[in-house]
């Protein structure tokens, strides 16, 4: 989701070879690096993820020191680059609005505006979306991108209201999911279609939107309901360990990350780092978050996503149709009309 | 893929743009203040803030209070923690060569920031209060804004009556014009000294207050306002109080223009270009501010 | 004992290009960093400590030397070290076009101005799309090079270091010191001080272009925010005061002992080492502000130019 800051990886990777030669020694704490942003604008999201790999590390009881799953890496350039030590967990930044332009094609609508942050993840989205919508007959009559950090997004609303899009899709983060979403209201902007990607899922976006938060499409990579192995269970043991804490898709990501290199490490039967690598490329499995196989490359083939509405105050997977607990309530109505 | 612009929404974009500039233009103020009356470049103005917009949130959920009464709180805190700042070390680099001020309170800033990070955690936070917007023909106008642009014209009316009319506050202007003449009419520079950081850091609090109905709270919430209320400066023109006033509406509307007009993306270029280039052409600000 | 000194500094220079050999990958790249901010913050030192006009955008040097080099290695297959020497070209140009107007102004706008510099340049690297990738960031093509990047960056901090003490211990330089202290006076005195300043604006930017090319190297990945970052500015001017700002050795002093610290402390404290850092800082500037050498030469005699 975000790009990673190599060079930590490398030295944490350097780190880790530096390790190799040591016998496993049954009592020996081996400990994992993982690269996460505890500081700076994505510290919330890091902090999530922070806790799903304590919790998992507490649930195996030993910790690791090895190459790199990247739970929340899903730019596909940072794995199409000959990088040996990088390993994706989720699906790519591109198929992020896939569940949306779908359900769009599906209804028969015919128009499209996108708008992104203008950083890595939400632009490789928006690449994706944009071959994705035309993939399925859709126009794309507006796309722009904001700045980080970007509160006040009443020209772009201005523009896009003038547009008229069928549907709108934003490429976000948290912060400016909620400011967008609540600035549509403000400016009255209607598309029959609204969804966003990172941010949308978080319980705290219906908690500070209340009612404007209903009928917006949101992706996720995961979602506590969804039948993988052990998922209810990481759940529950996450609530008690972390008591009020946030939930999201990156606290069950930092979990499989950890439960992916504890697999590794077992198949592989040595701490080496091709050793792991190898085992790595070789693992077929359901983790908490979803299955787990990687290409050549490191990149994650097996993961599925999905695409949630709000309906309700829950959110209700809507997509796609093996997952789908309820149907999308179509079109968004007016917010006059709510 | 364009968009053909009309007036209506150039009027809806100049609105909002008035809307923001008012805020911006009182916490540029604030800063405007320490820099007329110290000399200090004060990168942490932003931080205050930050820490404004976190009580009003603290006071809006555990108290359960109206997030706009806790502005009396908010200001009155940071007051406080401004003075104390002042007192403890901003006090040694007042006047000092620019760079002391300048890594001085980045340090404040960087150190502060992270002590809200681990008090607060980084956790997103907002206040949920009021959304919705007034319609005025075919503008919309949103609530939230209105009000704080409501409260930031008051507030910022209320600083420049201050300033004009006060006893402490025409010290202050005759500090920030020559602090060595304001010694010897007998002020007490060192106590004007105190009291405009505190006011500024009042200023800056309150902003933050504003802001936190609007937008997502977290630690490192305050920088982009600190770069807004330099730019305002420039605009305005360092030292001076109504530039402050003019260089924020001037920021608030070219931003909106820029992202009409061409993207949001590149506003924040065109806000910078435009401070290189005031700076470069009119050093002294566009009202003609102090040259050194 | 200036023999003394010389025989040391040629031993540990010996030593330093012994160093890959034996090192484990983590030490090459814990020292290539090291050399890193060596030559940043000798390069910051070059025009803020010895003519006093604080540049307070000086990473946008840096980042323009890293996105040059990175495309030229991208787009049109440089190799890296032509790429990143090109790289400190580039950032040599963007200091005539930018100093000619900006070193007209006087400090705290200076300063300011260079801030702006930085963001606009961020800003203009991300609109350019087509050219830089914007906020996708730019990737290069992989390549294990940390052994030579090791020594590129021990060249650079070597080469920088060395016009330091070229500089400090020259009639040029002084002139440039006679400008931080009094710059009318300079002047009346006969010194053409924008010229002047304009040299030192230049050679303070040439290194940290190159120093970014490699840095584009080493990373193969980088995107807008990673090289205009202003908390590398702020590093490397603590670095530079820490040791002793104006001073040959002290940029040298500041950057190793400062990152040494840093590595020491980000590792053992996630959440806390960006408050120690803050708190440095304040420290600094409190109760250092000549920094170590500074110190170090009100206790003890050490020669003019150390």
């Amino acid at each position: 989701m975000r790009a990673l800051s190599l060079w930590r990886s490398l030295v944490l990777l350097i780190v880790f070879v530096v390790g190799a030669p040591w016998p496993v020694l049954a009592q020996q704490p081996i400990r994992i690096g993982a690269s996460l942003s505890l500081t700076g604008t994505y510290a919330a999201l890091g902090q999530n993820q922070h806790r799903g790999y304590q919790l998992c590390a507490r649930h195996v009881n030993e910790k690791y020191k090895m190459p790199m799953v990247a739970p929340m890496a899903s730019t596909t350039s940072i794995f199409k680059k000959g990088r040996k030590y990088v390993f994706m967990l989720q699906s790519p930044a591109e198929v992020y609005l896939e569940g949306l332009i779908d359900l769009a094609a599906q209804r028969g609508l015919k128009t499209v505006a996108i708008i992104n942050e203008d950083t890595l993840f939400p632009k490789a989205t928006v690449q994706g979306t944009i071959e994705l919508a035309k993939a399925k007959g859709l126009q794309v009559v507006f796309v722009e991108a904001y700045p980080k950090g970007n509160t006040d997004f009443s020209a772009v609303l201005t523009k896009i209201r003038a547009a008229n899009p069928d549907v709108l899709g934003a490429a976000t983060y948290f912060d400016d999911a909620v400011a967008i979403t609540r600035q549509m209201k403000e400016l009255n902007v209607n598309p029959r279609m609204y969804g966003v990607t990172v941010g949308g899922d978080l319980p705290k976006f219906y908690d500070l939107l209340g009612r404007n938060a209903e009928f917006v499409y949101g992706a996720t990579q995961w979602e506590p309901e969804l039948p993988y192995p052990f998922a209810k269970g990481f759940t529950e043991s996450y609530k008690m360990e972390f008591p009020g804490a946030d939930l999201s898709y990156h606290s069950a990501g930092g979990y499989a990350g950890c439960q992916i290199l504890v697999e590794a490490v077992r198949r592989a039967g040595s701490l080496d780092g091709e050793k792991v690598r190898e085992a790595i490329l070789k693992i077929n499995l359901g983790t908490v978050y979803g299955s787990f196989k990687v290409d050549q490359d490191g990149f994650q083939v097996a993961h599925k996503m999905v695409m949630f509405q709000w309906q309700d105050g829950k959110k209700v997977i809507v997509w796609p149709e093996e997952f789908a607990a309820g149907k999308a309530k179509f079109p968004t109505p007016p917010w006059n009309q709510r | 893929m364009n968009v053909i612009i009309t007036p209506i929404m150039v009027g809806q974009v100049v609105i909002s743009g008035l809307l923001a500039g008012a805020l911006y233009s009182m916490v540029a103020l604030g800063l405007a203040l320490i820099f007329g009356v110290m000399r200090v470049v004060n990168v942490a103005h932003g931080t205050i803030l930050m820490l404004g917009a976190y009580t009003t949130f603290w006071w809006f959920h555990l108290l359960g209070l109206n997030p706009y009464l806790s502005l009396v709180a908010s200001m009155s805190l940071m007051f406080f923690l401004g003075i104390l700042l002042q007192r403890t070390l901003v006090v040694r680099v007042v006047n000092a060569p620019e760079l002391s001020s300048l890594l001085l309170t980045f340090g404040i800033s960087i150190a502060l920031v992270n002590l809200a990070r681990l008090v607060f955690t980084a956790d997103l936070r907002s206040v949920e209060f009021i959304t919705g917007s007034f319609i005025a023909g075919p503008f919309a106008l949103s609530k939230s804004r209105v009000i704080s642009f409501a409260f930031a014209v008051a507030i910022t009316l209320l600083a420049f009556w201050f300033l004009q009319k006060t006893k402490l506050g025409k010290a202050i202007r005759a500090t920030s014009q020559s602090s060595e003449m304001a010694m010897v009419c007998g002020i007490n520079v060192r106590r004007i000294h105190l009291y405009s950081f505190g006011i500024a850091s009042a200023l800056a609090a309150a902003g933050g207050s504003l802001v936190a109905v609007m937008v997502a709270i977290q630690p490192q919430m305050g920088d982009v306002y600190t770069f807004k209320s330099f730019l305002v400066i420039v605009l305005g023109g360092a030292g001076n109080y109504p530039g402050a006033l003019l260089g924020g509406m001037l920021l608030g509307l070219v931003e909106q223009l820029a992202s009409l007009f061409l993207t949001t993306q590149l506003s924040e270029a065109v806000a910078y270009l435009l401070l290189v280039l005031v700076l470069l052409l009119r050093p002294t600000g566009l009202l003609g501010g102090r040259a050194r | 004992m200036k023999r003394l000194f010389l025989a040391a500094l040629c031993g540990a220079l010996f030593l330093l290009m012994l160093y890959p050999l034996e090192a484990s990958g983590y030490g090459v790249r814990f020292m290539l960093q090291l050399f890193m901010w060596v030559a940043l913050a000798q390069s910051w030192n070059l025009i803020s400590g010895l003519t006093g006009y604080v540049s307070f955008g000086h990473v946008a040097f840096f980042g323009t030397g890293a996105y040059a080099g990175a495309i030229l290695i991208a787009t049109h297959g440089w190799h890296w070290v032509p790429a990143s020497l090109l790289g400190g070209l580039a950032a040599m140009l963007l200091a005539l076009v930018i100093g000619y107007p900006c070193l007209r102004l006087k400090g705290p706008y200076f300063a300011i101005s260079m801030l702006g510099l930085n963001e606009v340049m961020r800003v203009l690297v991300s609109y350019f799309e087509g050219l830089t990738g914007g906020g996708l960031g730019l990737s290069l093509p992989t390549l294990h090079a940390s052994v030579q990047i090791y020594y590129a960056m021990g060249l650079a901090a070597l080469a920088v270091t060395a016009a330091a003490h070229f500089i400090i211990t020259s009639r040029f330089g002084l002139r440039f010191m006679t400008i931080r202290e009094d710059e009318i006076a300079a002047e009346a005195m006969g010194i053409d001080t924008a010229r002047y300043k304009l040299y030192a604006f230049l050679l303070s930017a040439f290194i940290p272009g190159v120093v970014g090319g490699f840095f584009a190297r080493d990373q193969g990945y980088i995107e807008p925010i990673s090289v205009f970052p202003l908390v590398t500015t702020i590093t490397m001017i603590v670095m530079a005061l820490f040791g002793g700002q104006g001073t040959i050795w002290g940029p040298v002093l500041g950057a190793v002992a400062l990152f040494v610290f840093q590595e020491m402390v980000w590792a053992r404290f996630l959440y806390l080492h960006e408050f120690f850092f803050g708190a440095i800082i304040v420290v600094v500037v409190l109760l250092m502000p000549k920094g170590i050498l500074g110190v170090l030469r009100e206790r003890y005699r050490l020669p003019r130019t150390i």
